[in-house]
Order: C-alpha cells, then structure tokens, then sequence
C-alpha cells in the first residue's frame, strides 16, 4: 500500500514527462480515425486522402459548372484551353478527450516492487497525448472544460489538469467515475480507471457520452492483488475512498469467491463498453506499461483502418 | 515451605494461582488477536463476500499454550521455587555454627562451604542472626570475636574467608568461647564437625556435643568413614631405604593410596602406589626411588587427599648420606687404578654424597660414614677427634694396607675392632700351595645378611685377626676358611668397621665387584645419618604448608622456633608446619607426627541430630524463571504484531534473531554454547579438513578461551606472512567430544579451575597422542604459583604420558625454522619440557630419538603463557605485553611459535640436517 503524496513536486512531474516521452518514442505518431468531417473536427495536418479542405496539393480537374471560381487554378488553366480547379487533399484532425480517475484509491499497490495504479494511468495518458500531439490531433482532458488543443500547449494542459484533479481529489465517489462533459458527437473518449465501483454508475456515466455519440475507449488499470486476493489470515480490509470496511476472518477461504466477484465486474465493464459501441481492454499494473498503450494504439487506429479504407 | 523433590517453594500460596489456569484459557481462547488491517481499493467486492454470521475467530492454540506457559512461570517465579532447599529451620532464635577447621576439614572443604552457606541463606531468608565459632585456634584469638551474633550477610563474608588451618582443632577452647556467648533465645546449633575425636578426648563420651546441647537443639555434621583423611607419617630411615607409614582411621576394607613425590620447585618425580591392608589401621610403605632422585625429594604427598597431614616434608636428614674419605694428600691423577679411594669414590659416589680430606677437614661438617683406607699414621688431635665422633654416632670405616700390616705389634692400634696379627697373609701366591679364598655366606646378624655372595670374588692377601673370645661376635664377614675378612666393634653410639683387605684390588677382587657396591650402601643405611648439630639458634619460618597441604610462601603470624625445642614443638598457629631455617640449612617441620592415633567422636546424644556434608548448594530459581517469562512476553507480543501484519514473516525472524542473539550474549555459558555461531556441526566437520587449522580446548573461561583464540589466530597470521605454511582461522574444541584427528597441535592452556578428564576422554586423547597428534600444554603461570601445574598434574593423570625432560639444547624445536636457544612466551625464563626419546640421555641430543611418529614429542609443556604474546587483536596489534623483555622477546615468541609449527608439520627432518656434511660429502665425489 503505497500512498503517493497528492501533490507531486515539479521534478517527480518533469520524470512522468520524461518518461511518458520515452514510451510513446516507440510508436508512430497516431492518428485517429475520423469517420468524416465534422463541425466538431478541426482542421488537421494529415490528409485523408481524398478531396477536401487543407493545404496540400490532391489534384486539378475540369471545372464544372457550380464551381467556386475561387478555385480556378489560373497558372494550370492557361497552358491549355481547358479551365481547371485546383483541389487539395482533404486534412482533418480528430479530437480526443482523455480521462485518468485519480481518486485515492489509484493509489494503491499491493507491493513495493510495483507501481501504483495512478502512475500507470498517468504514464500511460502522458504518452498517449504525445503520441496523439506527434500525429497531429487535439488533446484536451476529459472534465476540465478546455477546447482540444494540440502541440506542447496540449501536453501542458493535460498535465495541468491532472495534477490538479489529483489536488482536487477529496476521496468522494463520484470521481471515481468518469466526469461527463458536452463533447461533441464523433469526439473520442479514453477512460482510465481501475473500475471497481458499482457497474450501474459506471455504466450510467458511460451511458452519458455514448448517448450523444461519442466513440470511445475504456482501459481498466488494476493491481494484481486485486485481480486474486493474495492475503492470508484474519484481516480486516478497509476502503481507501471511505466506503467501509469489511473482516474476513480468512482470506485464503473467500479467494475462488473473490474471483469469480471481480471476473463478474470485469464482464459487466465489457458488456458497458460493447452497448456503447466503445472498445475496452485490462491492464495489471505488473505488465509494462507499452503493453497498454500498444493496445490503446492498436484501438484508436483501429477504427480509422477500418473506415478509412471505404 | 513446601517441597516437591529437590524443589522447595518459599511461598507455595502463590501455587493456587495454577487453579485458574483453566479459566485464563478459556477467556485466552475466545478473545482473539486483532485482526491484521489492510487497505484495499476493491473493497465492494469483498463486501459481498462477507458473511455476516461468520463465527468469531478464535485465539490459534499455540498463542494461548504461549500465554498459559508465560502464566505458569510467572505463577511459579511468584512462588519463589529453591534447589536443593534444605528443611525450613525450625525456631526462630539465632543459629550458632560451630565450625571445626582444622586440617582434617581440608578433604572435604568444598562440601563444608556449601553446607554452610546453605546454612547462612535459610538464616538470611529468615532473618535471623547468625554465630559463628571456629574451634581450630587462630594466630591471634580472632575465634574469640567471632563469638558476636552476625548478620546473615557478614557471616556469608567471613565464611569466603575462612579456610582450613594446618593445625588441629581445640574443642575445649571453642567451649569456652560457648559458654561466653550470650544469645539469650533458644538457638539452632550446627556443629560442621570432622568427626574425629581430638588428641587426648576422653573415648567414649562426647563432652564437646553435649555442651553444645545447653544452647539449644544440636545437629551434628560429620563426614562417613570412607571419606575420613589419611596421615602419611615422616619416612623413617632402615637399611633398605626410606619406609613411610598411613595411619587411618580404623574400618573395614582395604585402601589403595597414590603416593607423589615433589621436587624443590613443585615437580613431581614419581609417584607409587601403595595400599593399606583391610581392617588395618596402619599401612607402611617403602619409598623405592633411585638414589639419585631421593636427594632431590622435598616434598611426599598422598593424591587427593589434600591435608596438611598428608603432606610430609623432607630435609637434610633424609637425603644423601655425606661420606667422608680421610685422604691426607691430594689423590694422584696419573695412576688412579692404583688409588685406594678411587674404588671407594666410584662405589659410593652414586647413591651418597663424597667428600675427601683430612679428618680434621672432615669433622668440620656433618658427616654420616668416615672411610679410612690405609691412611698411615694419624696425630693425637686427629685420634681425639675421630674417637669423639664414632662415639656420638659416626661410623668408621677402615681399611687394611701395607701400612697397617707392617706396623701392628708394636702398639695396640685404639682404631681397630680386633687385635690384628703382625704381617699379612697370603694365599695362592706363587711360593704358596693354597688357593685364592672365596667369601663365605653372610651371617644372619651381620648388616650384610641377604647379599648374594659371587663365586668369583677371590681373596689374595689379608691382614689376620688376633684370636679372640668375641672374634666371632665381631666379625661381620668372613671367608670360606672361616677367617675374618671384616670385623666391627660398637662404641658409644658409632660404630668401628674394619676390612681385612685394601680398598683397591692389589689385595683382592672384591673392590672390583658389585658386592662390594652393597655392602658400602648398607654400611652408609647403617649409619645414623647426620648429626645434626643441635644449637639454641632460632630457626625462621621459611615456607609453610597451608590446610591443603601445599607449600607455600611463611605463613603470615608465623614464629620462630628454638633450635632446641624443635623436636618437641607441636604445630600450631604460631608454628604452622613447614621449612624452618635458612635456605642453607633448613628443617622439616610436620604435622603428622604429634597427631597420634585418630578416633572416630564418641556417642553423641539421643537429643543430637546427625547429618553428613551431602546437600549440594541451593539454587533460587525465581530469576531464571522471571527470566523466561519475560522471553516468552516478548515473543509473544512479537507473535501478536505478526498476527496483525505489523511484520512481514522475514522482519519477525529478523527481530527474533536479533533478541536471542542478544539474549545469548548476555547469559553465560550455557547459553553460548547453544548460539555460539562457529559451532555449526558443519564448520565443525568440514573446515578442519580443508586448511591446516590449530586448535585449542575450551576452558569454560571466557578471558582464556579469547585470549587463546587471539593468540593462535595471531600465530597462524605471523606464520602465514613468513613460511609457506597457509593455515586457517584456529578453532575451539572440546576433547571429550569433538574429532581431533585433524589437528596438528592442540594447545591447552592450564586454568586455576580447570576440569579433570574422565578416562573416555582420556582414552581419546592418548589415541590422539599415539597417532601422531603434538598437545601443548600452556600452564600460563611462569611456574610461579604451583597451582595450575597442580592441575595439569591432574588432568594429565588418566592420560599414557612418556616420560618428559627438558628440552635439550640441540632438540629440533631449537631450530626447525629459526635457530632459538629459549622458548619464551608472555613470560621467560621457565622450562620447555618434552618427550624424551628413547635412547636419549638426558641432556644429550635429541638426534638419535626414536622414529615413532617421526620424532616429534607428543606432549609439550611450558609455562610461559605463549597465547597472550601472540594474541593480536583485529588491527594486528598485540593485546598483552611481553614481560621483561618487550617486543623484542615478542618476536622471540612469535619465532618458537614458527619453529613449533614447522615442528609439528614437517616431524624431525631438520634433525636430519646433522648427517648433511656427509651428504655433501659423498655428493661431492
């Protein structure tokens, strides 16, 4: 049980960067997947490759009666007698909204030879918005009101807003569940969290982005002590967000229960994501994190693979 | 006072505490320990798990048998058990200890310690006051001021002060004492007796005892007959040798003795058996030592026994007989064969001590036989003198000669036992038809009687004897023929010897045989020894026998005696027994001689208790116990801190490693041989086998067992820098039980409190010796105080010892490695001493020893204390200074240490570096 001070200093901070950095370095830039151009969708630096907004150069075609003559590309026109358009390849970014829960209970680690579970959702959203920003697209964080932004303004906001909410974070349940703001439809969700609260709620607050059409994605982040209950003897459990305690009087008698419990949740979280159409995948916080966000990747690519190529 | 067995319990009541036990274990069984309390993030889903009718824990079984044990000793430390408890006194008034130290108490010393301070502690526990009578008199009446009520804590002081006196005990004065004492209240009186009547008691009634009964109830402790001491009376001298007498008291059974003879500085030169026949009283004993080992007696002892009275001192008057050859002019060295007094010199030499002059020169000393060989004609005062000596108890022995033979006629010679005829007869000479005669047997009343005549002894010429009614009574030794060969005639108190013969072999062989080597010696046991001049000086104490019968330095309060009153003198305080005298000419003061028959006490009272010295010394217990229980308070609060996961199971092991290791450094030995960390069966076994390893015995005291490490360690260190030797850390081993094949060299360092051996350890130490293992014996005392060599004598007593010798000078030890001449240690100056290998003379090389287990000694003593110069501490600097001669006999220690090791390990081919030149030699062709 390690208990990370909430408010970390500048240099454990500056690490997580650096680190985040050094993670998301093994990866290509990645770029999400629009499913089509949206009001909600800002003008990106990678091509679609088809026609459409953006700077770079697609092609030259005929022009056609209803054509904007601002699109008369008059150098190409007059080498021959035909009227040509100059179109450009269509360039679109897509924008991600990131969540990581840092209520106290994230953390926790059944060991000191392993990491907390807010230390690998925080590595894990630091090197998932560095990939984002490399490949183009808007960050913001989920719940903190700010516009998707890109660049090293996007990094710095997200860390801002994490170190705050970590601050912020008064142990109360509800930021145990994901935050819910307007986001626009085709936006896309990341949720982090160990999600060990009850499947209603979860599911309530997921309902709530889904229902206005965001995709989105859900990664539980879990100690391995949770996933099997290693203790031995009488022992006393108390929860770390104040929701009681509870004595067993041996624990290695209530382990096969315990895990038949927590498979029940984790098949509860999947059914959650799969009504919402979102992706889901596990993570034990005693796997490398680059397990993770190879998955997170492979997820958010995905989809783009998946529509792109129509 | 309640008693169970040997256990006795000061304050039983607290036992009913053991009555709920069963109630502490019910209340212990179901109020668990609290739980362990752990954080844990997924507790929604252990909630669902818990089952709210889940019977409450129970305490686990080893917790509560924990706890219940920590009770019980907590129970029983309350009820203050006691080992060994003797019965609760009964009464209450103060109890009178009556204490008898004289030599008798020396035997059996320790158990008179212990019951007396049994005695003390039950008076302390019950406060009551203690006195305390000694009955053997002090120096100064010092019995007298102990004739107070003490409390129980200064009679435990003086009891650590007292110690049995050489002297014996004075009843009658201990009784006066009593009858001054006033205590008021009926008293408990133990008298701590030594079960003897004192000299001139009356036999059968016991007036001491009953006296004692007017203080109030009397317990008697006296010691069983077995155990009773033995007397060994002063050696007398007959013609066959010393004869020393036992005096027991008189029982049944019969009982074998050791006898030991000690040598000026403590040595032991031999040591004989000897045996006093069953249902006797006395037992004698022939003191059968060579003649040269007789003069260096200074000391007899029976073993064990420990008693002034067991110890006889020994001086002049049992020594080597001074004998005196009348010589008017310094002996020729061109023709000795020829000489008289050469044949007499050699015959005598061994076994008395000679001396030559004139008898005027002669006479000036004590002197036990005068031998006259032919010495001419002697003066008036020499004749005054020589007459007046033989009167007083000197024995003169003369011998016939040509002088004699051509003078007698003329006068009648006064030096002459039988008128002798003028001239000489010859026999088997060439003018004449008889033969050489031969000896005839010895008569029954001559001194000679029992020696074997030889059939070769042959007589040439002799001087005759006038015929004459008491011839035959004079004669002592006659010839086949029947004539006088030797005549004698008693004057006063000496005696008057005449040989018929010359003392070379001009007039007979007979110088010339081992006959007349015996008749001499018993000649010189014959005489009466030394008469000692008798003087009024006053004769200083120079050493006195303590109550154990050790000799050691005055006696503190020791007088002088008058040379006069010597021999009537009884010991006591003011003359304890020991040397009186000065260093020249000291005198032997005993103990046995005025203690006369000993008596066992007479019939004690109905009233009187009796008990023997058999309590063994109360042990409390209630520390230990407290002791426990506080042990297992703490591992049971550690088991309870587990219990909630306060502790990993790794830090538990951890703390309690910590606190028994703790708890092991601080109790004694016992519990360090249990922790001790190098005695791992393993190390045990395996390290010896892999690197040369020294080794030494554990003496149970800590300062030798350190100093002894250090030393070797420091040793193995030295030698590792300097030889090829590679030798490894040095290791404590205990020889009744560890394997000692795998040491080279044991080193043994003598104790004040070493332990005796029993013969099983004995039998593998003798197996260790025989197989070629090297013990050095280390009694770390410079030879000073006797006391350790006393206990090496004792530990070594089961063990097959060679015979020993002092090193000699070109033994291999004196140049293994280095090239020494002595051997010191922390001290210098004593003795090494070894193995004397056969065919080795002593003080001859050691070259030509004999090649079993390749020459090297088995044994090796010194008493320089070489541990403490070699002991280095961990930064390589030494721990004990060397004394006198500093670093510089450091090094020289440091050097015998080397050589002993390449002694050790590499056996005598350094011996064989005497035979190199010829190896050269025949090389080099």
């Amino acid at each position: 049980m390690t208990a990370t001070s909430p408010s970390r200093d500048a240099h454990v901070r500056a690490d997580l960067h650096h680190r985040a950095e050094v993670l998301s370095a093994k990866l290509p830039p990645l770029m999400v997947a629009a499913e089509r151009v949206a009001a909600t969708v800002s003008q990106g630096v990678h091509g679609r490759k088809r026609v459409g907004q953006g700077e770079t150069f697609w092609q030259f075609r005929r022009y056609e009666w209803g054509d904007p003559i601002q699109q008369i590309d008059w150098r190409r026109s007059a080498k021959s007698d035909i009227v040509y358009l100059r179109e450009n390849e269509w360039e679109a970014a897509q924008s991600v909204w990131l969540w990581s829960d840092a209520s106290p209970s994230m953390q926790y680690s059944s060991s000191k030879q392993l990491p907390t579970k807010a230390e690998h959702a925080e590595l894990l959203t630091f090197a998932l918005t560095s990939l984002l920003v490399r490949g183009g697209e808007h960050v913001a964080p989920l719940g903190a009101g700010i516009i998707p932004t890109t660049g090293r303004t996007a990094l710095f906001l997200m860390a801002a807003a994490m170190e705050a909410a970590e601050k912020a974070s008064t142990g109360k349940e509800e930021e145990s569940l994901p935050p819910f703001e307007p986001v626009p439809s085709h936006g896309r969700v990341v949720l982090m969290s160990d999600f060990l609260e009850p499947l209603d709620d979860i599911n309530r607050a997921v309902g709530a982005l889904a229902d206005r059409g965001v995709d989105g994605h859900i990664l539980q982040i879990i100690d391995p002590a949770e996933e099997s209950l290693p203790f031995k003897g009488r022992t006393r459990f108390e929860g770390m967000e104040g929701e009681g305690d509870a004595l067993i009087g041996k624990v290695e008698g209530v382990q096969s229960a315990y895990r038949d419990e927590f498979a029940a949740q984790r098949r509860g979280l999947q059914a959650i994501a799969r009504t919402a159409g979102w992706g889901f995948a596990g993570h034990v916080t005693d796997q490398p994190a680059e397990t993770a966000l190879l998955s997170l990747y492979m997820a958010l690519t995905a989809s783009r693979d998946l529509m792109g190529m129509r | 006072m309640f008693t169970v067995g040997a256990i006795s319990f000061i304050a039983p009541a607290a036992l009913l505490g053991l009555a709920v036990l069963p109630v502490l274990w019910w209340l212990l069984r179901v109020i668990p320990p609290a739980p362990k309390r752990l954080s844990f993030p997924a507790i929604r889903l252990i909630m669902r798990l818990v089952n709210p009718e889940e019977e409450s824990a129970k305490t686990p079984l080893w917790l509560t048998l924990l706890r219940l044990a920590m009770l019980v000793l907590i129970i029983l430390a309350a009820a203050h058990p006691i080992l060994n408890a003797g019965g609760k006194l009964a009464g209450s008034g103060p109890l009178v200890v009556v204490v008898d130290d004289g030599w008798t108490s020396a035997k059996n010393w320790r158990k008179r310690q212990t019951v007396f301070a049994n005695l003390v502690d039950q008076a302390e526990r019950n406060g009551r006051p203690v006195a305390v009578i000694t009955t053997a008199p002090g120096p100064a009446d010092s019995s007298r001021d102990m004739a107070s009520l003490l409390t129980a804590d200064s009679a435990r002081r003086f009891l650590g002060a007292l110690q049995p006196k050489p002297w014996p005990v004075n009843r009658d004065a201990a009784a006066s004492i009593l009858n001054d004492l006033d205590i008021g209240t009926a008293a408990d009186v133990f008298w701590l007796s030594n079960g003897l009547k004192q000299i001139g008691e009356d036999e059968s009634t016991n007036e001491f005892a009953n006296g004692l009964q007017r203080l109030g109830k009397v317990t008697v402790f006296s010691d069983p007959a077995e155990d009773m001491p033995v007397i060994l009376l002063p050696p007398v001298s007959e013609r066959t040798g010393l004869k020393a007498t036992f005096r027991r008291l008189q029982r049944s059974g019969s009982q074998s003795l050791k006898l030991r003879y000690r040598d000026e500085k403590g040595g032991v030169l031999a040591r004989r058996d000897a045996v006093i026949g069953p249902g006797k009283k006395e037992g004698t004993f022939q003191l059968d030592v060579p003649a040269e080992l007789r003069n260096r007696i200074t000391l007899i002892e029976i073993e064990n026994q420990n008693t002034a009275a067991a110890t006889v001192l020994v001086d002049e008057r049992w020594r080597r007989r001074p004998v005196g050859l009348v010589s008017a002019i310094k002996r020729s060295g061109d023709q000795p064969l020829l000489d008289n007094l050469f044949y007499l010199d050699r015959a005598l030499d061994p076994f008395t001590e000679v001396r030559l002059g004139t008898i005027q020169e002669l006479l000036k000393r004590e002197l036990a036989l005068m031998l006259l060989a032919d010495p001419g004609k002697m003066n008036k005062v020499e004749r005054t003198a020589l007459g007046r000596w033989i009167e007083s108890g000197g024995v003169a022995v003369r011998f016939a000669g040509p002088k004699l033979a051509t003078k007698q006629g003329l006068t009648v010679d006064p030096f002459l036992p039988v008128r002798l005829r003028k001239g000489d007869r010859e026999l088997g000479g060439a003018l004449s038809w008889s033969k050489p005669a031969h000896l005839a047997a010895f008569d029954e009343k001559s001194p000679f009687a029992g020696l074997t005549v030889p059939g070769d002894v042959f007589i040439h010429r002799q001087v005759l004897a006038q015929p004459a009614v008491d011839l035959s009574e004079k004669t002592w030794a006659r010839l086949s023929d029947g004539t006088p060969l030797v005549t004698a005639e008693k004057r006063g108190r000496g005696w008057l010897v005449f040989f018929h013969i010359t003392a070379s072999p001009a007039w007979s062989n007979l110088p010339l045989s081992g006959l007349f080597v015996s008749m001499l010696q018993n000649l010189v046991q014959m005489s009466r020894g030394v008469t000692g001049k008798t003087s009024d000086a006053l004769l200083k104490p120079l050493q006195s026998v303590n109550g154990f019968g050790r000799l050691g330095p005055a006696r503190a309060g020791a007088l002088a005696i008058k040379g006069g009153d010597f021999l009537g003198q009884k010991p006591g305080p003011h003359h304890p027994p020991g040397f009186y005298g000065d260093e020249a000419a000291r005198r032997a003061f005993n103990l046995s001689p005025s203690l006369g028959q000993m008596a066992a006490i007479g019939a004690l009272d109905a009233g009187i208790a009796t008990a023997n010295y058999q309590a063994s010394r109360e042990k409390d217990y209630r520390g230990h116990l407290l002791m426990a229980a506080l042990l297992l308070a703490i591992l049971d609060i550690i088991a309870s801190y587990t219990l909630r996961g306060y502790f990993t199971r790794a830090r538990t092991a951890a703390i309690v490693a910590c606190i028994v290791i703790g708890l092991g450094s601080l109790s004694p030995a016992s519990a360090q041989q249990k922790f001790d960390p190098l005695q791992g069966p393993d190390e045990k076994l395996m390290s010896p086998t892999l690197k040369i390893r020294l080794a030494y015995v554990k003496t149970g005291n800590r300062r030798i067992d350190d100093t002894s490490f250090a030393g070797l360690t420091g040793l193995a260190f030295i030698t590792n820098s300097r030889t090829a030797a590679d030798m490894g850390r040095p290791i404590a081993i205990d020889p009744a039980a560890d394997e000692l094949s795998y040491y080279p060299l044991i080193y043994w360092p003598i104790s004040e409190d070493a332990e005796n051996i029993d013969a099983a350890t004995a039998a593998r130490l003798n197996k260790y010796m025989k197989s070629g293992g090297t013990i050095f014996f280390d009694t770390r005392d410079h030879g000073s105080s006797g006391i350790n060599s006393d206990r090496l004598e004792e530990i070594s007593r089961h063990l097959d010892l060679p015979t020993m010798t002092a090193i000699p000078s070109d033994h291999v030890l004196t140049k293994a490695y280095y090239l020494l001449r002595e051997f010191p240690g922390r001290w210098t100056g004593g003795r090494l001493w070894v193995e004397r290998m056969a065919g080795q003379s002593p003080g001859s090389g050691g070259s030509s020893g004999r090649r079993v287990n390749d020459g090297v000694s088995s044994i090796i003593v010194g008493a320089h204390d070489w541990a403490a110069a070699w002991a280095l501490d961990d930064a390589r600097k030494p721990l004990f200074p060397a004394v006198p001669g500093g670093e510089r006999q450091r090094e020289m220690a440091y050097r015998f240490g080397i050589n002993l090791m390449m002694y050790v390990l590499t056996g005598n081919y350094k011996a064989d570096q005497v035979h190199l030149p010829a190896i050269l030699e025949r090389l080099g062709q």
